[in-house]
């Protein structure tokens, strides 16, 4: 009897990994089952939340108004450069055109997020964002900081999603050269902490150190342009037929605080 | 059954779990840490009665799988199985020192390790940070404080 107690969970346990690993048939349960969980981020996030709070009230006018001052810099030497992007957008529009090329520049929606948590789990690379389902966050959204991509929205809750970071081992990004376009498929290293691995490129690929992999929307998964990874590395001699190529992510997770969710315009 | 007492002394040590695993650490520190709801999880085995440990084990172990958006079943399993050998060292455990009791700790840390890396290497291939092995360590070295903390918090 003791030995049947013990073999109905491991039974159910094995029965349940075989089920999650292959289909999706568990993915409203996990969905449900995190809802009723989410406000132990809440619990673990009110430390920092009250720390903010208390510098919110004990700021000074000054310092307020020295940053937003700053701020306000920021915002007109932001949009001087914008007006550069736009006219570079409009020519680029124009080649294309020429080019009788089918590429469409990305326009999209953004939503601000902050992120609450990091990497809950020893081997998987996560974060938690305070934007949820009652925002508009869906799946697969993609998550990018002021300097390119975090990763892509994995789970949902009604006021908190799981971003999964490039970095993970199950993320896989379809990337290409920003200099000549040669195209790959971006995988996370979970070895090589905060890194990226890019197989079968062939060899003698015109790839040099320094490149930039931004998305390439291939697949309608992810919206493209946005900067993915920079070339770290070259091996030649890791497969006979195909050059790894290494990169690391352009945009530093530490240290982020905020990132915007990126949706595809319906209108 | 769990009586009452028990159950809510599993809710509290389950509720506190969480949150101590839900706290963002430095990477390093976060691969070494040990396996939180395991160690707070020995800790209500050892002072409850021997009915509704492997379900509870299963329960809390499944919670946890979507909490961490894991592979779901894979900390239960880790749970369940690591339970069993502090289920069948329990007596000893409950009369041992500390030291021993420590040794007890890294062998149910072991077991959940070994469990949970299969899954994760099964399921997703050989992608791993090795630091991860020195979990079970730091559980042992960590076993007197979550003792202490917990008992307090029976109380």
């Amino acid at each position: 009897m003791r030995l049947l107690k013990l073999f109905v969970p491991i039974f159910l346990s094995i029965i349940l990994i075989v089920l999650d690993a292959r289909f999706s048939y568990l993915d409203n349960f996990k969905r449900f089952t995190l809802t009723l969980l989410s406000p132990i981020y809440l619990v673990v996030d009110l430390p920092s939340q009250v720390i903010d709070w208390v510098n919110d009230k004990g700021s000074e006018n000054e310092l307020l108004v020295s940053q937003n001052n700053y701020l306000e810099g920021q915002l007109i030497e932001l949009k001087a450069k914008l007006q550069t992007y736009n006219n570079l957008t409009l020519e680029n529009q124009k080649l294309s055109n020429l080019l009788e090329s089918s590429y469409l520049l990305p326009d999209h929606n953004v939503k601000l997020a902050r992120i609450k948590s990091i990497s809950q789990s020893r081997l998987s690379k996560k974060i938690i964002i305070n934007k949820g389902l009652n925002d508009g966050v869906t799946l697969s959204d993609l998550i990018i900081g002021s300097d390119g991509v975090v990763g892509q929205v994995t789970e949902v809750t009604p006021m908190y999603s799981t971003v999964r970071l490039l970095s993970d081992p199950t993320q896989h990004m379809p990337v290409k050269n920003s200099r000549n376009g040669i195209r790959g498929i971006t995988k996370g290293l979970a070895s090589n902490d905060r890194g990226m691995i890019l197989k079968y490129i062939p060899l003698k690929s015109d790839i040099k150190l320094g490149d930039i992999f931004m998305t390439s929307g291939i697949g309608n998964s992810y919206p493209p342009g946005y900067s993915v990874g920079r070339v770290k590395s070259i091996d030649e001699n890791l497969d006979p037929s195909f050059m790894t190529v290494y990169l690391e992510p352009t945009q530093n997770l530490n240290r982020l605080e905020l990132v915007l969710i990126i949706e595809e315009k319906n209108d | 059954m769990i009586n009452q007492s028990q159950f809510i002394l599993l809710l509290k040590i389950t509720l506190l779990a969480f949150i101590v695993g839900a706290i963002a650490l430095p990477s390093l520190i976060e691969m070494v840490s040990p396996f939180w709801l395991l160690l707070f999880f020995i800790y209500w085995l050892i002072y409850s009665d021997s009915n509704g440990i492997y379900s509870s084990a299963f329960v809390l172990g499944i919670l946890l799988d979507v909490f961490q958006g894991g592979i779901l079943g894979q900390n239960a399993l880790a749970l369940v199985i690591s339970s069993a050998f502090i289920l069948s060292v329990k007596k000893s455990f409950f009369v041992s020192n500390l030291t021993t009791q420590q040794v007890y700790v890294f062998i149910a840390s072991l077991i959940y390790l070994i469990v949970f890396l299969i899954t994760h290497i099964s399921v997703q291939g050989l992608q791993i940070q090795w630091l991860v092995l020195f979990v079970p360590f730091t559980g042992a070295i960590l076993w007197p404080v979550v003792r202490f903390l917990l008992a307090k918090l029976k109380q």
